[in-house]
């Protein structure tokens, strides 16, 4: 395994470890047969490493990032989080984890198409109780930094597929996360927006922000400062 | 939070305004049958205030197995404790009309007829006196629906009657009430010396109750209703009457929350995805359910207000019409209005309860993967 191994240089808290994989597996029981999803997934992550997770379908790639994002129970190891065991972490406490550790982005973008771009950002910060002025203020900012100043009050359905993921992007930094989890962020994107994405990625990923993308695309990958492999559950470092 | 559930609600307009009038509907049967509970209901108590002190002597038989012999009043007055008993004969004034309209004929020992009536008092004329024979004392919906004054000629039987009163506006039967002397009404609708029952009237400090076991003990044939058991037997009838009226009110209340939890489960199913995504983003199990529950609750708001708008707009135009015909059937009450409001806000609240309950349990992982 990779985990020693450090691609995160430049800012000076990179050799931190902010999340610890230890023998994470998942077994779904399909019928009476297990089908194990991932094998015993070892991964140490730095503050602000870029990390892609590469694999073909049903490899276990999704599930990684489901576990990690506590969407979906582990069946044996530990993920240790920004000092937190996500594992042992009990259920009713799962929605301040994600709020306060992990943000997502999603290959369909999943915004709410009947929110403007500003209030699907500031939507995650309700959920964290953050006063309307300040939440207002953040997913402004946000937006604007990310070149979508003047699409503020556009809905979803107003907007293209990257400036959507852009929405996306924001929304998943909004409660400043530990981790940020990107499931195929470019899969619905052409190659032009696709590197625009990877752009931001790397940006935030050089100030600090750290990054678990899974994709397909090699060129997302070759862009990343470590990609790791995923075949048949088992994880391996490329 | 308000301003998603609101957005969520005009987001789906014709869905939306569809529910909402389905609980509209629901709390308009709710208001006019509970309008009509509440005129009968002040009827009733009224009544009762107007007729508390007097114990009623009847048949054994009861009212509807024949009359009772006027030489009982003696018999009655007899009785220690009594201070007073006279005979009555009530009949109904439109017998073509069964007696629907309320409107009664009330014979009365003339020398009797302001203690009868007592507290209830003249707003013209005279009671009747000793020697009336054809004059009649009429109550005010009487008087407002034949247009009668004190000298009037008024048909009763085929018989002229001369107005010598007119009541004051009670809200209780008499209202509705025709005062005839005693010995004219057992003549004109040929009953003999036949009265429907006697009144009689206890010595003060004398426990009317005990008195009325009294009676019915010493009388031979006859059976007693003291003023308490005629409040438990109204109160009967009463409740009988409100259940009946309120809960075909409440059933079709009801049936509009069927409609508020039908569309909540559309829309939760429909909403699975977003569902999903909130979780993701962080939100709470009380989030989700503060969503769904305000919405339907917002809905049951919506719905009640519209609902009592309607039923009071229509409670007063049915009023008006019956007006013309004398009759008062529906009363608005505050306590009603409450009734109503909250009711529409439980249907609301309660019907969006299972749909909440399922939104918020759902896996965020099988909610994201949803379509």
């Amino acid at each position: 395994m990779s985990a020693e191994k450090s691609g995160t240089d430049g800012h000076k808290d990179g050799q931190k470890v902010i999340m610890k994989v230890e023998n994470l597996s998942k077994t779904y029981i399909r019928g009476k047969i297990p089908v194990h999803a991932l094998r015993c997934a070892c991964i140490t992550v730095r503050k602000g490493e870029f990390l892609a997770i590469m694999g073909p379908s049903g490899s276990g790639k999704s599930t990684l990032l489901a576990l990690i994002g506590t969407l979906e129970k582990a069946t044996d190891g530990k993920i240790i989080l920004d000092g937190t065991d996500l594992t042992s972490v009990p259920e009713k406490l799962l929605p301040r984890v994600r709020r306060e550790k992990i943000g997502f982005i999603f290959q369909h973008y999943n915004l709410i198409p009947t929110l403007s771009a500003l209030e699907n950002v500031e939507l995650a910060m309700r959920f964290s109780r953050v006063p309307k002025k300040d939440r207002r203020d953040r997913a402004k900012t946000l937006l604007e930094d990310l070149g979508l100043g003047d699409r503020l009050n556009h809905k979803p359905t107003e907007l293209s597929g990257g400036e959507q993921q852009r929405v996306s992007i924001a929304r998943a930094l909004a409660n400043r996360p530990a981790l940020i989890l990107a499931d195929e962020p470019t899969g619905e994107v052409d190659s032009k927006t696709r590197d625009s994405i990877v752009r931001i990625f790397k940006e935030l990923s050089e100030k600090g922000q750290t990054i678990l993308v899974v994709t397909h695309d090699p060129e997302v990958a070759k862009e990343c400062s470590r990609a790791l492999q995923i075949t048949d559950g088992l994880i391996k470092d490329n | 939070m308000f301003d998603l559930i609101i957005r969520n609600i005009t987001n789906r307009k014709v869905r939306s305004a569809l529910t909402i009038c389905g609980i509209a509907l629901g709390i308009f049967a709710v208001i006019v049958m509970g309008a009509m509970s509440e005129n009968f209901h002040q009827t009733f108590e009224r009544s009762m205030s107007v007729t508390s002190d007097k114990i009623r002597v009847f048949a054994e038989s009861g009212v509807f197995g024949g009359g009772l012999e006027d030489d009982k009043v003696s018999d009655v007055l007899r009785v220690a404790g009594v201070k007073d008993a006279y005979g009555l004969l009530m009949t109904t004034f439109d017998e073509d009309k069964m007696g629907m309209t309320g409107k009664q004929i009330l014979g009365v020992p003339p020398e009797k007829s302001s203690v009868a009536l007592n507290p209830v008092e003249l707003k013209a004329g005279r009671f009747l006196n000793p020697g009336d024979s054809y004059s009649v004392v009429v109550g005010n919906n009487i008087k407002r629906e034949y247009g009668l004054q004190v000298g009037s000629k008024f048909e009763i039987h085929d018989k002229y009657f001369t107005v010598v009163g007119i009541l004051d506006y009670t809200g209780s039967i008499f209202d509705n009430a025709v005062i005839i002397p005693l010995e004219t009404a057992q003549d004109l609708y040929n009953v003999g010396d036949s009265v429907s029952y006697i009144f009689a009237v206890p010595d003060e400090r004398v426990d009317a109750e005990m008195l009325s076991k009294r009676i019915e003990l010493s009388v031979k044939g006859t059976s007693t209703l003291s003023p308490g058991e005629l409040e438990v037997q109204a109160k009967q009838s009463f409740m009988i009457f409100s259940v009946i009226t309120i809960s075909s009110g409440l059933l079709a209340a009801i049936i509009g929350g069927l409609c508020v939890m039908n569309t909540m489960l559309m829309s939760v199913a429909e909403r699975t995805r977003e569902f999903g995504i909130l979780k993701a983003i962080g939100a709470e199990t009380r989030d989700i359910l503060l969503l769904t529950l305000g919405e339907a609750s917002f809905m049951g708001l919506l719905g009640g207000i519209l609902g009592i708008i309607v039923g009071v707009g229509a409670v007063y135009i049915m009023n008006a019409w019956l007006e013309t015909t004398r009759i008062v059937l529906f009363l608005i009450t505050p306590r009603l209005l409450i009734i109503a409001m909250v009711f529409a806000l439980l249907i609301g609240a309660l019907s969006g309860l299972y749909p909440a309950y399922r939104a918020s349990k759902m896996s965020p992982m099988e909610a994201l993967k949803h379509a």
